[in-house]
């Protein structure tokens, strides 16, 4: 039998293979088409939805703000130091990816609350750090810190050491090279890494739910309505989630991919 | 005038280099590959710092303490151009200029002498990430050239070019550290090449301490040991 045509035959198997594996994991969004009955969107789930969107696109921005100006100049650090130090930050990093959520939020609440040191102490400020707007954000900020510093140390890394190095030997001083040369290099994989803090923030339920049940984000809100109203009621929010949270993330990642393979 | 006296251990070989230049010298540093030229060379740069010695350029002690990279005033061109690909050529080498010079008239025509010297022009607005290796090569002496440091420290940089390319950017090298009156240290080895551009002076190491130094033909005359011998022989 000619090569070719059991070259082609092996790869017409695999690709055959690898579009039953695609559509398994797109399946479920088929449930978007379920037949539940007519989908409800009256006044008493409207209004509570469309603020829930208002709640999560307000602060979860707010949350990525802090995250990337924060998050940044950390992993800008990180990735300078030698391995053992980079070690002991990234097990550090992983800690609060790691916690299941349910537990980040009760320990959150516990830590910022009224028993916790530094949430008596903001309570003397006026901040209440449990079902507030505060506490939202800061759940997200936890929630999401993690995950993008450790994309950004790894999209620094990806930047050629003897660029930075060129740079400052024709006279640039440090913050000068990171900001003409580390930063625009790395862009992309920042972009990839917030991409995921906010996808991962946005959709912060059991953390959330602990610490911030007002003001309710979508996630909550989904629930609510699950538990108040049923299926029909969750639907058209749903949609609205999907539509916020998804495009942005998987079009910078389909971006970078493309960038990587230019 | 260049004073360096580099101490540097690593795992296999200890570099102990003493060496002296004057303004506006050239000195070839000769040897096998491993023999610590490279290591010498980065020392001075402050990519690599020494265990013990010192750097002084022109009364200014480079090292110790290690004065930051972006404080020494020297260029250094590697094999790898290092170009920055997110730039065009033009940015590329306009790169290091400070701004308040970059208004220069004088700044001015030297970085256009670079451009018409190197044949850069046609490729000057070009993405530095879409040139080929030996226009790279180009780009990075006009980068290095363009804030015309008073010492220049060049690691192999023909490392893979063809032989025209190298004797024009050789030629162009020599004719500029003349006119311009930069010192020049070059690691290469390949005898004929490092003759060619640094001509007055050269200095052999093996297994990180020099064993010879002197003139080019005395090298050839008389070289110390069987290796440097056997380096310099006609392939």
């Amino acid at each position: 039998m000619n090569p070719s045509i059991l070259h082609n035959d092996r790869r017409w198997w695999a690709r055959a293979g690898a579009t039953v594996f695609a559509l398994a994991l797109l399946y479920p969004l088929t449930a978007l088409f379920a037949h539940i009955g007519p989908w409800q969107w009256s006044e008493d789930v409207r209004g509570p939805a469309l603020a829930s969107v208002r709640v999560s696109l307000l602060l979860t921005g707010c949350a990525m703000v802090i995250i990337m100006s924060v998050g940044t100049p950390i992993a800008a650090y990180i990735a300078r130091c030698r391995m053992t130090e980079r070690l002991v930050w990234q097990a550090v990093l992983l800690v609060p990816i790691l916690l299941p959520p349910l537990a980040l939020g009760i320990l959150l609440t516990l830590a910022f609350g009224p028993y916790g040191a530094v949430g008596s102490y903001l309570e003397r400020f006026g901040i209440v750090m449990t079902n507030s707007r505060a506490a939202f954000v800061s759940t997200q900020v936890y929630v999401g810190m993690g995950y993008y510093v450790l994309g950004a140390v790894a999209a620094f890394d990806a930047v050629p050491g003897i660029l930075q190095k060129q740079a400052a030997l024709l006279g640039l001083a440090p913050w000068k090279v990171f900001w003409r040369v580390t930063l625009p290099l790395s862009r992309l994989g920042l972009a990839v890494a917030l991409s995921i803090a906010w996808v991962r923030a946005i959709g912060e339920f059991g953390a959330v739910v602990v610490t911030a049940y007002y003001p309710s984000g979508m996630p909550v809100q989904l629930w609510v309505n699950l538990q108040s109203f049923g299926l029909p009621a969750v639907m058209p929010l749903l949609v609205v989630f999907l539509a916020v949270a998804l495009p942005l993330p998987w079009l910078v990642h389909v971006l970078a991919q493309r960038r990587r393979h230019a | 005038m260049l004073k360096v006296h580099i101490v540097k251990k690593r795992r296999e070989l200890e570099v102990d280099v003493s060496l002296e230049l004057e303004a506006g010298q050239s000195l070839g540093l000769f040897g096998a590959s491993g023999a610590g030229k490279s290591t010498v060379l980065a020392c001075i740069a402050g990519i690599e710092e020494p265990d013990d010695g010192f750097v002084k350029l022109n009364n200014v002690q480079i090292f110790p303490p290690s004065l930051p990279l972006h404080q020494r005033p020297l260029g250094y061109l590697t094999q790898e151009p290092g170009l920055f690909p997110h730039l065009r050529v033009g940015e590329n080498i306009r790169f290091g200029i400070p701004k308040e010079l970059s208004a220069d008239a004088e700044q001015s025509r030297w970085i256009e002498t670079l451009r018409d010297r190197l044949q850069l022009g046609p490729l000057w607005n070009a993405p530095a990430s879409s040139i080929s290796g030996g226009q790279a090569r180009r780009v990075s002496l006009a980068r290095m050239l363009a804030r015309r440091p008073p010492l220049v420290l060049l690691d192999e940089p023909f490392a893979g070019l063809d032989r025209q390319l190298v004797r024009e950017l050789i030629d162009d090298l020599v004719f500029w550290s003349q006119t311009v009156g930069f010192s020049m240290i070059a690691v290469d080895h390949q005898a004929e090449v490092l003759k060619r551009l640094c001509p007055q002076q050269a200095i052999v190491l093996e297994e990180g301490k020099a064993v010879q130094r002197g003139a080019w033909c005395d090298l050839y005359s008389n070289p110390a040991t069987p290796l440097l011998r056997s380096l310099l022989a006609p392939i």
